[in-house]
């Protein structure tokens, strides 16, 4: 059977909506942080730091910030999404479509990754605007937005699918996301650690994720390109088989 | 038994399973029930609440996994061709599974589109919708704001929004006000015999089995404990409702 465009279509309008109901949470917030870490890290910190890795520091940290705003609006977007669906059974309605396991994926994972390149794109117009950074690689900086947003909007789904109360939908958050955010190279270059630290730096993925989005936009890189995009492109079809595999057993969606 | 219409029968469930849960917390919602429904029926599913009505229709429409059996919707097995089945249903449940913040015509919008219809082909249904529902007043308004009888208004027009050719109706006049649910049959009677649309219906409102049903079904334990046409139950001069009661009692003194 064909696939179902105009559903996708759909879903993805439905999603557009949603976002812009919520329009203060979803893009003005990020947006507002945005022009927040230009001012503290730009003028206030960056005034006392020389540059790193060759660019000012507002430059270099630009890119992390902007990825953590992605990250956060993908996984926001699909969990907040896909659990309210299983909590007013709202999600009945996809259940009952004709949709294969697949579509719902792309469906959902497609709704959260255009809300997360609404708000790069917001963030990077505001980076762009004060002069915090540039647009090197446009082609790199959409993939890059767009797979990462993708993997959190998987992870996202996860999550949703698992958490029996609002609190759960935070866990993976609070305890794994962020530690492994503020981990991972945005603030700083990898190469002021010391070797250890370095080391266990370069397997946390997320320096891989802050990296690519750098390098897309200001053209510096600290970590092995190919290795990122391995461990990128892993991710994503590995989460995503995972979900499917949920989907298809119905796990906590179908009764 | 029943009124055979077409050789293809609309909806035919062979020994469907439905269990819930395993080991001893597991409970057996529908137990080997076997169904046949020819296409055109105006079908009434009867039963106690937690009788299986809606586990069965959920099973068909899947939202619910069958734990085994099998279930075709005119020929298609709504678990090897689900996408292809699911094209051929139309829901109205017992539950609003809706998103709340939603206004009817949003409803009808994505659910449309959901199934793949073109704007234009969904922009002219919703309108014809909203209209035969009577709608138009509360067409952009919140869901959560409807009265109880808005919102099955709501739920039905979503149900119709990719003209189907079987209609599940689980509960459709809850909290309807009468000279609504006389509209509403109506139009559930036009949809049958002008439009030939299968439609499944259950209801606890026995004089509405009686008014729209052809043929019957009631399931108790989940176990199909009787089934033919009205006539057939009417037979002894008895309304649904003695029927009904009687059998149900019997089913329940047999288990007891």
């Amino acid at each position: 059977m064909k696939i179902n465009a105009i559903g996708l279509y759909t879903m993805l309008r439905r999603e557009v909506k949603r976002t812009m109901r919520v329009m203060v949470q979803t893009l003005v917030a990020p947006v507002m942080s945005a022009a927040l870490y230009i001012f503290i890290f730009g003028t206030v910190i960056g005034s006392q730091i020389k540059e790193v890795s060759g660019v000012p520091y507002i430059s270099f940290v630009f890119p992390g910030v902007l990825m953590l705003s992605v990250i956060n609006a993908s996984f926001a977007s699909a969990s907040s999404a896909l659990y309210f669906m299983r909590f007013t059974r709202g999600i009945e309605e996809m259940l009952i479509a004709p949709f294969s396991y697949m579509e719902m994926l792309i469906g959902l994972v497609g709704s959260a990754v255009l809300r997360a390149l609404m708000v790069a794109f917001l963030i990077l117009g505001v980076g762009l605007a004060f002069g915090a950074v540039s647009l090197e690689h446009p082609i790199w900086f959409v993939f890059y937005v767009g797979t990462i947003s993708a993997i959190f909007a998987i992870l996202g789904i996860i999550v949703a699918l698992w958490a029996e109360g609002f609190e759960q939908l935070q866990v993976l958050n609070t305890f794994v996301i962020t530690p492994l955010t503020y981990l991972g190279g945005i603030f700083y270059s990898v190469t002021f650690l010391p070797e250890l630290a370095a080391t266990l730096t370069r397997l946390n993925p997320f320096l891989y994720f802050a990296d690519g989005i750098r390098s897309s936009m200001i053209g510096v890189n600290e970590a092995n390109t190919t290795l990122g995009l391995i461990i990128i492109c892993g991710l994503l079809v590995g989460l995503g088989f995972l979900v499917v595999t949920l989907f298809r057993r119905g796990w906590k969606i179908r009764s | 038994m029943l009124a055979n219409m077409s050789s293809t029968p609309m909806l035919e469930i062979k020994d469907l399973v439905k269990v819930y849960g395993t080991g001893p917390k597991a409970k057996t919602a529908v137990n080997h029930v076997s169904l046949s429904i020819p296409k055109g029926s105006f079908f009434g599913l009867l039963g106690p609440n937690g009788a299986g009505k809606s586990t069965t229709i959920q099973c068909i429409t899947g939202i619910s996994q069958p734990t085994s059996g099998q279930i075709l919707i005119d020929g298609t097995d709504v678990v090897a061709e689900y996408k292809k089945a699911r094209t051929k249903v139309g829901l109205s449940p017992q539950e609003f599974n809706v998103d709340i913040f939603s206004t009817p015509t949003e409803l009808m919008d994505f659910m449309g589109g959901y199934y793949g219809i073109p704007a234009e082909v969904r922009n002219e249904r919703i309108e014809k919708l909203i209209k035969r529902f009577d709608l138009t007043e509360h067409r952009n308004v919140k869901f959560q704001k409807l009265s109880g009888g808005l919102k099955r208004r709501a739920m039905l027009g979503r149900a119709l929004i990719h003209t189907p050719d079987l209609l599940i109706l689980d509960e459709p006049t809850a909290g309807v006000d009468v000279e609504q649910r006389r509209d509403l049959w109506a139009y559930l009677k036009e949809l049958n015999e002008v439009e030939g649309k299968t439609i499944i219906l259950t209801s606890h409102y026995l004089e509405e089995i009686e008014y729209l049903c052809k043929d019957i079904a009631i399931i108790n334990h989940g176990r199909i404990v009787a089934e033919g046409t009205k006539e057939e139950f009417m037979k002894e001069g008895t309304s649904i409702e003695e029927a009904y009661l009687k059998i149900t009692r019997a089913s329940n003194a047999n288990l007891s």
